[in-house]
Formats: C-alpha cells, sequence, structure tokens
C-alpha cells in the first residue's frame, strides 16, 4: 500500500482548499445578504443604538478586518458568539448535531433496507408488477417536494389513522415520519440506480457465461452480479449519505425536528453570522470525510482504480 | 417589536400544500373535559433569551410575561390593572409614586422589595449591558428612588402621561437584584428567576421549554402542574399537532387555518383583536403620492369590507383612522373608513394624476395576509384607473429599506400599540425622525410633541382630535384592516388572550374544563 500516502496528502490538500472556499463563500454571501441589526432591535431603535449594537457585535469594522479575524478564529476552532443564541456559535451547532445524525442515519438505513432488495428485484423480474409498481412509487419520491410529502405523512398517518405522534423528538415513534419523509428522496433514487446498474451487469458477458455453465439464477444475480454493480451504487448512496445530513432542511421545519438543518435556515432568517458560518462549515466537513470514505471503498471494490 | 420571529416565513408553502387537501377529518368527538395536570403550548419559534432586557421578540415575550412580572399588569381588556404595585399616582408633573405588592417572593424564596424594581429599570436602560435591547422602552425615567421596601419614586425627564403603560409592557419586567448580580447575566439568561405565575425548569433548545406552577404566586396559583412550550415553527405541522390533541394551546392561527380548527370537534378558537393596525405607509415624498387628493383617491379606492370578509374570512375591523379600536382617545363617533369608488376616480382627476407608476412594496408572508392584500388592493386601484404595480421581496430586505428609509411607494407595516395609546403607536412612528418619518405637517407636529408630554388627559383628546382630522386628510398611512390574532384551544381549555401577544397564562384569565 505505497500509493496510499500521496493519494492521502492530495485529498488532505484538496480538502483543506475547499473548506476555505467554502468558509470564504459562506462569510461574503451573509454579508451581501443584509444587516442583522435592524432585525435585533425594535423598528423605532435610533441612530445611536443601532451603532451601539453594530460595534458590540464587531461589524463595524471594515469588512478585511472581519474576514481576516473569522478565519484567524476559525483555524483554532472558534466560529465566534452567536448573535441570536448569546453563546459560542461552536457549542450551539453541536447541541443540535446528535438530532440530525440520530434523523439522517435513520433516514440512510431506512432508505438502504428498503431500496437495494426492491432494486435487486425489479431488475430481475423486469416490467413486471412489481417492477412498475415500485418503479412508479420511486418516481414520486423522487418528484413530490419534501414539505409535500411530509405534510401529507402527517394528514395521513397521524391525523387521520392516529398511528404515530405529528412532530417533536422524543422517542422511536416520533422518528418514523421524519426519518421516511427525509429518505424518500434517497430511497428512491436508490432504488432506481439499484435496478439500471444490476440490468446492465445481467446483460454481461460473465454473466452470459456464468449462466451457460448451468449455475442458477439465484447464485448468478448473489456472486457475479451484485458486487460488479456496486460502484454506482456506492457512489449514490455515498452522496445521498450527505445529502441526509446536511439537507434536512424542511423536513427538520415540518416536524419541528431540532436539528442543525432547522438551526441554519433560522440563523439564515436570523442573520445569525457565526452560526450559519459554523453549520456549513461542519457541514462541508461531513461531505469530505464521506467523500473520502466512498473513495477509499471504489478502491476496496474496484483493482482499476487503485492502481489508476 | 423586533419582527423575526414574528411570523412564519414558511407558512404560505405548507398552507397551499395543507388547502389542497380536503379539510374536516372525521373524528370522533373527544371530551370536553380534562384530568390533565399539563399545559402543552406550541408557538413558531423557540425562545432565544430569557433575559427580558435581552429580547423583544413575541416568541420571547409570550414565556417572559409568565416568568417575569411587571409592575402595572395590561389585562385582555386592554385596560392597565395592578401588577407587582398595587397603586400609583402622580406627584407634580414629573414625579410617579408607585406602592408595591406585600409578601411576594422571588421563586428562589427571597422577597421582593424596592431595590429590586430600582435595579431593573436602571439596568434596562444600561447600554453596557451586553446584549440589551429593551435601552429605548424606559429612556422618558431621569432617576428611581427607593425610600423605603415598598415604595418606588420614578422622576421623568418631562411630564410622562404613560409611563404606567410602559413598565407594564416589554422592558418593564421585574427581575431579581439578588440572584442576577449574583450568577451573572449569562447564568441568569439560562435560569431566569422572576415573581411570575411559572418558574423555570429546563430548556432544550428549539425543542421545548419546561415550567412548573408556583404554588405561592400572589395572583393564585395557576390550575396546572407544569406548562410545556413547544416550538413548532411550520404552521400547518402546528395546526396538525392541536387536531390531534398533542398540544392544548398554538399561537398565530390564519383565518383559513381556523375555519379547519373549528370544523374539528374537539378545538376551538380564541381571538383577541389586535392591539394595532395593518396599515398601507406611504412615502410621501415622492410624486404623485405627495399630493393628498391621490392618497385619498388611494384610499378611498380599496372595498374594505371584502378584504375582511373574503381574506380575512371576517376575522377584523375596518379602521377608522390612524388609531386602533381600544386605544386611549379611539373616537368611536368616526365612521369606518369608505369605500367609494366614483368619488376615488374624481379626486384623481382634480389631482392632476397622469398614470404615474404606484408601487406597493410587500413581503410575502412575514406579515399576515401581506401579498393577497397587496394584490387585491392592486386590482381595486386598477379598477379606478390608477397605475398600480406590486413588488415583493423578503423581509430582511424589508428590514434594511426600513432603517434606511428608502421605500419607494406604500408598503406594509403593522404597528404595535405596545401602550395602547396613538403616542406609542402612530406617533412612535411617524413623529419627526421615527422610522417612517416621510411626511411634515406643522400643526400635526406640534400637537403630537404636546399630547407626548402632558399629563392632562382632557388635552391630549383634543390634540388627536385635531390630528385624526388632519390625517384623514392628509394620510401618511393608509389604514387597511385590525385584524384578529388568533389562537386555537383544546376545548377542554378555558382561556383569554390579550390583544398584545403577551400570551399571559393567569388564574383569572386560564382554566381547564375539569369533570
Amino acid at each position: 500500500m505505497r500509493s496510499l500516502l500521496p493519494f492521502l496528502a492530495s485529498r488532505l490538500v484538496r480538502a483543506a482548499v475547499a473548506l476555505w472556499l467554502v468558509s470564504t463563500v459562506v462569510f461574503v454571501v451573509m454579508r451581501l445578504s443584509g444587516d442583522p441589526v435592524p432585525l435585533l432591535l425594535p423598528p423605532d431603535a435610533p441612530r445611536s443604538e443601532i451603532f451601539r449594537v453594530r460595534a458590540e457585535l464587531g461589524l463595524d469594522r471594515p469588512l478585511p478586518v472581519q474576514y481576516a479575524v473569522f478565519l484567524g478564529n476559525a483555524l483554532r476552532g472558534d466560529f465566534g458568539r452567536s448573535i441570536h443564541f448569546r453563546q459560542p456559535a461552536f457549542r450551539v451547532v453541536v447541541g443540535y448535531l446528535p438530532a440530525t445524525l440520530e434523523l439522517g442515519l435513520t433516514a440512510f438505513a431506512l432508505a438502504i433496507v428498503v431500496a437495494l432488495p426492491i432494486g435487486v428485484i425489479s431488475a430481475v423480474r423486469r416490467n413486471s408488477a412489481v417492477d412498475q409498481t415500485a418503479m412508479g412509487l420511486a418516481l414520486v419520491g423522487q418528484s413530490a417536494p419534501t414539505f409535500f410529502i411530509g405534510i401529507l405523512l402527517i394528514l395521513i398517518v397521524s391525523l387521520n389513522l392516529g398511528l404515530l405522534p405529528t412532530s417533536g423528538r422524543e422517542g422511536w415513534r416520533h422518528l418514523v415520519l421524519p426519518a421516511l419523509t427525509l429518505g424518500a428522496f434517497a430511497m428512491a433514487s436508490i432504488a432506481r440506480l439499484t435496478r439500471s446498474s444490476v440490468l446492465e451487469v445481467l446483460r454481461a458477458d460473465y454473466v452470459r457465461t456464468a449462466r451457460a455453465k448451468g449455475l442458477s439464477e439465484g447464485l448468478v444475480v448473489a456472486k457475479h452480479t451484485l458486487k460488479n454493480a456496486a460502484v454506482p451504487i456506492v457512489t449514490i448512496t455515498g452522496l445521498q449519505f450527505g445529502t441526509l445530513l446536511g439537507g434536512a432542511v424542511v423536513t427538520e421545519t415540518v416536524f419541528a425536528w431540532p436539528g442543525i438543518g432547522r438551526l441554519a435556515i433560522q440563523s439564515i432568517y436570523n442573520r445569525d453570522y457565526p452560526v450559519v458560518q459554523c453549520t456549513v462549515f461542519l457541514s462541508a466537513v461531513l461531505f469530505i470525510v464521506i467523500n473520502f470514505c466512498i473513495d477509499l471503498l471504489y478502491g476496496v471494490l474496484d483493482p482499476r482504480v487503485r492502481s489508476g | 417589536m423586533a419582527e423575526i420571529t414574528r411570523r412564519d416565513v414558511l407558512k404560505t408553502a405548507a398552507a397551499g400544500a395543507m388547502a389542497a387537501l380536503p379539510a374536516g377529518l372525521p373524528r370522533p368527538a373527544a371530551a370536553q373535559m380534562t384530568q390533565k395536570k399539563e399545559l402543552v403550548v406550541a408557538q413558531g419559534g423557540d425562545v432565544a433569551a430569557f433575559d427580558p432586557h435581552q429580547s423583544t421578540s413575541s416568541n420571547d415575550i409570550r414565556i417572559s410575561f409568565n416568568i417575569f412580572d411587571n409592575l402595572t399588569s395590561r389585562r385582555p381588556d386592554g385596560k392597565l390593572a395592578p401588577g407587582l404595585a398595587t397603586e400609583w399616582k402622580l406627584q407634580g408633573q414629573t414625579t410617579w409614586v408607585f406602592k408595591l405588592r406585600s409578601g411576594v417572593k422571588w421563586h428562589d424564596g427571597e422577597s421582593f422589595s424596592s431595590a429590586d424594581v430600582k435595579f431593573s429599570i436602571d439596568r434596562s436602560l444600561d447600554k453596557t449591558l451586553k446584549g440589551n435591547r429593551v435601552t429605548t422602552v424606559l429612556t422618558t425615567v431621569d432617576r428611581v428612588e427607593a425610600p423605603d421596601p415598598s415604595t418606588v419614586v420614578v422622576h421623568t425627564k418631562k411630564p410622562d402621561p404613560l409611563l404606567p403603560a410602559r413598565l407594564g409592557f416589554y422592558g418593564g419586567q421585574m427581575i431579581p437584584k439578588k440572584y442576577v448580580e449574583q450568577v451573572g447575566p449569562d447564568t441568569f439568561n439560562q435560569k431566569p428567576i422572576g415573581t411570575g405565575p411559572v418558574r423555570f425548569v429546563s430548556w432544550t433548545k428549539d425543542d421545548r421549554i419546561v415550567l412548573e406552577a408556583n404554588p405561592s404566586y400572589w395572583g393564585g396559583r395557576v390550575d396546572f402542574d407544569r406548562l410545556v412550550v413547544r416550538a413548532l415553527p411550520e404552521m400547518a405541522p402546528r395546526v396538525a399537532a392541536l387536531l390531534k390533541g398533542e398540544v392544548d394551546l398554538i399561537t398565530q392561527v390564519p383565518p383559513d387555518q381556523g375555519e379547519r380548527i373549528k370544523a374539528n370537534a374537539s378545538t376551538a378558537v380564541a381571538g383577541a383583536l389586535y392591539g394595532g393596525l395593518y396599515v398601507l405607509a406611504v412615502n410621501s415624498q415622492r410624486p404623485p403620492l405627495d399630493n393628498p387628493l391621490v392618497k385619498q383617491a388611494l384610499s378611498l379606492a380599496i372595498d374594505r369590507e371584502a378584504i375582511v370578509k373574503e381574506l380575512w374570512r371576517g376575522r377584523g375591523v375596518v379602521p377608522n383612522s390612524m388609531i386602533a379600536q381600544g386605544d386611549n382617545h379611539f373616537d368611536v363617533s368616526l365612521p369606518p373608513l369608505a369605500f367609494k369608488p366614483a368619488e376615488a376616480k374624481d379626486r384623481l382627476k382634480k389631482s392632476g394624476y397622469k398614470g404615474e407608476e404606484i408601487v406597493i412594496e410587500t413581503t410575502s408572508g412575514y406579515m399576515a395576509g401581506d401579498k393577497p392584500m397587496s394584490e387585491a388592493i392592486q386590482a381595486m386601484w386598477r379598477d379606478v384607473g390608477v397605475n398600480a404595480k406590486v413588488e415583493i421581496f423578503e423581509y430582511s430586505v424589508r428590514a434594511q429599506k426600513n432603517r434606511d428609509k428608502t421605500f419607494k411607494g406604500l408598503w406594509w407595516s403593522d404597528p404595535t400599540s405596545t401602550l395602547r395609546d396613538p403616542d406609542g403607536m402612530m406617533w412612535r412612528l411617524l413623529g419627526p425622525g421615527g422610522p417612517q418619518d416621510y411626511w411634515r405637517h406643522a400643526e400635526f407636529d406640534e400637537l403630537g410633541n404636546a399630547a407626548r408630554f402632558s399629563v392632562d388627559e382632557k388635552f391630549r383628546g383634543d390634540a388627536y382630535k385635531r390630528m385624526t382630522k388632519i390625517f384623514l386628510e392628509h394620510l401618511p398611512w393608509i389604514p387597511v384592516i385590525q385584524p384578529y390574532e388568533d389562537y386555537g384551544l383544546q376545548k377542554h381549555v378555558e382561556w383569554t388572550p390579550d390583544p398584545l401577544q403577551q400570551l399571559e397564562i393567569r388564574k383569572f384569565n386560564f382554566k381547564f374544563r375539569r369533570a
């Protein structure tokens, strides 16, 4: 494994550049989006009061100075104090992280457990009733907006059938609907991709050979197809995982789930610069780490990647 | 009021999805009595701070008005009632003497006294206090004295007829001197102690606040053991949580959702006429809006009855001036603002209006009904020949324009009458240097100033009558509606809301229906 070291080093450099770019973009965009001070004070607050609060928050300094301070502090893991919560931003964001991880991981597990078998079955039983129903549902899951699915589930499952609570975070019963809502898109796209990549492999020469050897269909699928169909599935699954962790904004808002997606959107509305910066930074770190793990997985699955 | 947490940002989208679904789901008629010992309230957002000096947003004051008390207390009927002060008197022109309630204890068992009052008022004015957001509330105060433990003397810089009212709203909550000095502002903000009907237990951010009944509350123990406040940001799920019975009381219910709640067997709607108005403020400096005739025509062309009936399902009243119903000096003899399209056309002609573009600048969903009302009014104005246009922007843009005074046409404002007096609403915004200072009139200004500093209510009444006349001619605002603030509740809850979004829960206005 001599080739792993330069691989790791180049990945690390790229990750650092990506993080720097992401935090710079967020810094600039947040400042372009407006001043938090008018939102903090009563509408009739005099100008002197606005200037006092701006100074208190360090927003009276020139932008390059603010940026330098921000970068310097961020390097030391200090993202400043939340304007809204009046606490260190990092501590605020980390406090919201467990809820997001719980929801994201559950949604992810749910998506895989449901989507992989469905995708394989649909491919093997192509154009059957099972395939058509599953792919029809997947189309809906992929195209319906999240808030619509969420509210629909609340209305039908919670309100009409009375099976599960509508919102909040207390136990597993509170987790089911948001996880289903959040996982719907990933579930649908993983199922569809699994189906098409399994189909592709099923048409390959070596599968025909295996069949010709007289292997049973089950063995053909299990031994010769799945492993070869895995690379694109791992890619999309990994990408979906990142989306599930960072993209739970709507789901968390609809179900009042106290995670970082909801924190991010509220902090944007509040112009809470430090919290937004910290949330985006941590999400970017998550994405990068996940992508890195996928790259490593490729190597395990496909020896060609390692040598190339 | 700081406006940020005030309205549900995403509610329009969710409301659309909800409206597409069949309403009035079949549900068994639930029992209307309860054995509950816990009241669960859901509002649109979590609190940012418990320290009452650190926040003015609606989500925060709904909680802080229950943990803390004020010297005076604004009741649901709009009247000012005794709070921690049992009586107050004006001596001369600038000296107010407050007699404090005896035997009141802080949640930690310490006695409440005049030293706490002096500390609270002084701290509200302290600009060196980090995060202080209420420094502008009690600026008329010159100094506070505490001659004995049960007396407080407040000297104002000039005569201030509204001091007792100011002390009854945000910025006027009483906080414990000893505790705050001992633990410091950060701990106080996380673990507040007050004299109010509930005391703090725990806070899980963006999820729930748990409070428990104060058994020795001076106003009587409230009829529950625990009060749980949940943050449910989306309106549709908030309504669903109520319909399902997971929560007992929800805030910020828009009219169409109110009908769903009423259609459900076990839930009801309770409303209070909002202590304020929804108005279109006008930039009266830019032609053609500098011409009073044009503004009169715009006002006459609005069919407010139709807006109340169609867009608000009847949940509102038509204003008659810049003074809200329920406020001091509201003139009951004035007729509601009239809809006379023919008269409007006539005045437009007289004004020499040549089809210049007139823009309504609106947010979408920040203020209840802002966009639909803008579009309705645009159509009404086009009907009389006004070249009306609607521009939509995000509410932070609005906040910026508000600060920089760069509105170019008409824009929505929902001024809260925090003191239930024209001075604390119309004059605060329209007065010289105020945030909506786009129009000046010598006599109007002179009267507004005189009324601000007069403790003679008869004189003030006359001044506001004359100002109303001038206002109706020049229309620096075009008042549109005074809506109801609606809450949804389980039928086993009996509660009277107040008009200023305080969510005050006391023995006198709250009880569970017990079997």
